[in-house]
């Protein structure tokens, strides 16, 4: 008979906040812009990257400044011959490569012609910026032409001597590259994790703040407490108002991330399509739903005890980093899924998150590990923040 | 029928509330009067229950305002200092809301909220979103969500601060109404006139203890004054923090 009069309680209070918060334009609009900041973002960052990884481009057009090509005419002719466009290169080859108007520049020197005919090591010079990402791919290709001719030449000069090239090959090294042109492009979906998380955060954002820092902000939380309802209730109602927000975001954000990712023409940029299949989305729905909760109570502790809606705003807003710092390093850094990954909430389902995207086969037992540590932290911190509710303290500076 | 037997409460250093007792009994008028910051507030915060008292006891129709709380919460309609209301919400929803919060719901509460609507003359914004609502529309709002469940106790905490006259007037002669119901009403003001012109029993509060209490011709005989002003300022002592 109690239980059902505190989910009526709980009920009245969830129905109110609801509806107070759906006619908040601010809650509507944040939860809604946070959704889509990532799959523009994402679609953003692959229009402009994703032509450095697109190599066809650099076969067909690709142009060499060279300062002294006359020194060194069958080298010339030898680039030439692969592809590579010779233009006279630039006064101040030094100035040009540091300013970025040039990727790198190939310097001969006078000397070479003389070097190179009695046989000594002939100094060639490419003037180049490590430090440019996009430059890479050009630097790359011409120290491998210039390794290859320079190999060449060796050969045939052991065998004017009478010596088998093979005597200073005592390596043979292959490459055999298993990075297909799709697991490439997966690197770009490395970020989506850190995006939904983002979304789980601040889709309820908003709703915890205005009940909470809010209510006590435009002085209508003491009255509230004066009705006859615990407060365990109170927050409960408050923070179960914050989940519809929170889901209809995430929802949101998968679906935009999947028309991204299923209609944008990304092959034009990427070279190929990536695809995100329905299986996979919903995967991370449901992956994701724990950590609504556990967001939703970490909210509500710190909009508990800080005075004013700015207050809190400021500090519920750095909220979103600290899960997202492990998510960035994912990025980088690939990590297995073991148990201790799976221990800490919002990791584990980052890493899960993951393996949905590359259609890694999912261990269950790893999903019903994150799942349940999750739900568990998020009870200590509901107790918690109902702990705060009902100290004297809640009524904080309003007096 | 509200009784407070020797309450003591105490923020850090400060001694808010010492050692105080009395009751207000169903169907009169008392008034808490005081300077400001002579513990008016913490006091009534304590009987609707938001605040613990330190030590003694205040029980509301025989219920401990700190071990029955929702017993309690379910006898008193409260106009707090702080009366915000939800802005998004029109006033027939705010007070509905707290009509819910009690409980009652369906036709009932509908026809009790009509009833209030028209008994504090705002049939105008009832159906109106409380945003840039004036003090007297707020606290009528506010008075409503407080009766909405029909308590037999009424705290009131200065309910004339920042009205104007004929607002005033309003107030004064609803809580007389209330009165007439056979409620108990307890409200706090540090304006004498008004405790003057309601009263039917007076408490008079100092620096966190009752100094005076009683009638308003016992508070004149008791001091030796002829009017009660006079008779206040005998009984804390000066004249600070008057108005």
């Amino acid at each position: 008979m109690k239980l059902s009069h505190a989910f009526r309680r709980i009920g009245v209070i969830f129905a109110k906040e609801a509806i107070d918060n759906l006619r908040d334009r601010r809650s509507i609009f944040t939860a809604l812009t946070s959704t889509l900041i990532g799959p523009v973002l994402l679609l953003v960052m692959i229009v402009i990257v994703g032509r450095t990884f697109n190599q066809e481009g650099l076969t067909t057009s690709f142009r060499l400044p060279v300062i002294g090509a006359e020194n060194a005419t069958s080298l010339i002719a030898y680039l030439e011959q692969n592809g590579v466009k010779i233009v006279p290169g630039p006064a101040n080859p030094q100035q040009a490569v540091k300013n970025g108007d040039e990727d790198l520049v190939l310097i001969i020197p006078e000397e070479y012609g003389e070097d190179f005919s009695q046989g000594l090591p002939a100094t060639i010079q490419i003037v180049i910026d490590t430090s440019r990402q996009s430059s890479q791919p050009a630097i790359e290709r011409i120290r491998q032409l210039l390794n290859t001719y320079s190999a060449q030449i060796a050969s045939l000069r052991l065998l004017a001597r009478g010596i088998s090239p093979a005597v200073i090959q005592p390596l043979a090294v292959e490459r055999v590259d298993m990075a297909t042109p799709e697991t490439q492009a997966l690197i770009f979906l490395n970020i989506l994790p850190y995006f939904v998380i983002l979304v789980v955060f601040m889709g309820g954002m908003y709703v915890i703040i205005d009940t909470t820092a809010g209510e006590r902000e435009r002085n209508s939380l003491e009255p509230l407490l004066i009705n006859p309802v615990p407060r365990w209730e109170m927050v409960i109602g408050k923070l179960v108002a914050s989940w519809p927000f929170a889901v209809a975001a995430l929802f949101i954000n998968l679906l935009a991330f999947s028309l991204a990712f299923n209609y944008f023409p990304l092959e034009d940029y990427l070279g190929v399509q990536i695809q995100l299949d329905v299986r996979a989305l919903t995967g991370i729905f449901f992956i994701s739903l724990p950590m609504i909760v556990l967001a939703s109570a970490l909210q509500m502790i710190i909009a508990t005890f800080t005075r004013s809606f700015k207050e809190a705003q400021t500090y519920v807003g750095f909220l979103p980093l600290i899960p997202a710092l492990p998510g960035i390093g994912l990025a980088f850094l690939p990590i297995k899924p073991s148990l201790w990954t799976m221990l800490i909430p919002s990791f584990g389902q980052q890493i899960l998150i993951n393996q949905f995207l590359r259609s890694e086969p999912i261990a269950w037992g790893n999903v019903l590990i994150s799942t349940l540590t999750t739900i568990v932290l998020s009870i200590l911190l509901i107790f918690v923040a109902i702990r705060l509710y009902s100290s004297e303290r809640i009524l904080g500076s309003a007096k | 029928m509200i009784q407070v037997e020797h309450i003591s409460k105490a923020f850090g250093a400060i001694q808010a509330l010492d050692d105080i007792s009395f009751q207000a009994p169903n169907g009169l008028i008392t008034g808490l009067l005081g300077p400001n910051g002579a513990g008016k507030t913490t006091c009534l915060r304590i009987l609707y229950t938001v605040l613990k008292a330190d030590t003694g006891t205040a029980r509301v129709d025989g219920f401990d305002t700190r071990r029955q709380i929702l017993d309690v919460q379910q006898r008193i309609g409260v106009l707090p200092d702080s009366t915000g209301l939800y802005p998004r919400l029109t006033a027939r929803e705010n007070i509905r809301y707290y009509g819910n919060l009690h409980g009652h719901r369906g036709a009932p509460l509908e026809a009790k909220i009509d009833h209030l609507i028209k008994l504090l003359d705002m049939q105008d914004i009832a159906d109106r979103r409380t945003e840039g609502f004036s003090t007297g529309q707020r606290v009528k709002v506010a008075i409503a969500r407080a009766l909405v469940h029909d308590p037999p106790n009424i705290l009131l905490d200065e309910p004339t601060s920042g009205l104007d006259v004929m607002s005033t007037r309003a107030m004064r002669s609803f809580i007389r109404r209330l009165r007439d119901e056979g409620k108990c009403v307890l409200f706090t003001s540090h304006i004498m006139q008004e405790v003057a012109a309601l009263c039917e029993q007076i408490i008079i509060l100092n620096k966190g203890k009752v100094v005076a209490s009683g009638a308003p011709e016992a508070l004149l005989t008791e001091t030796g004054r002829t009017n009660l002003e006079e008779a206040f300022v005998a009984a804390i002592g000066s004249s600070e923090g008057l108005e």
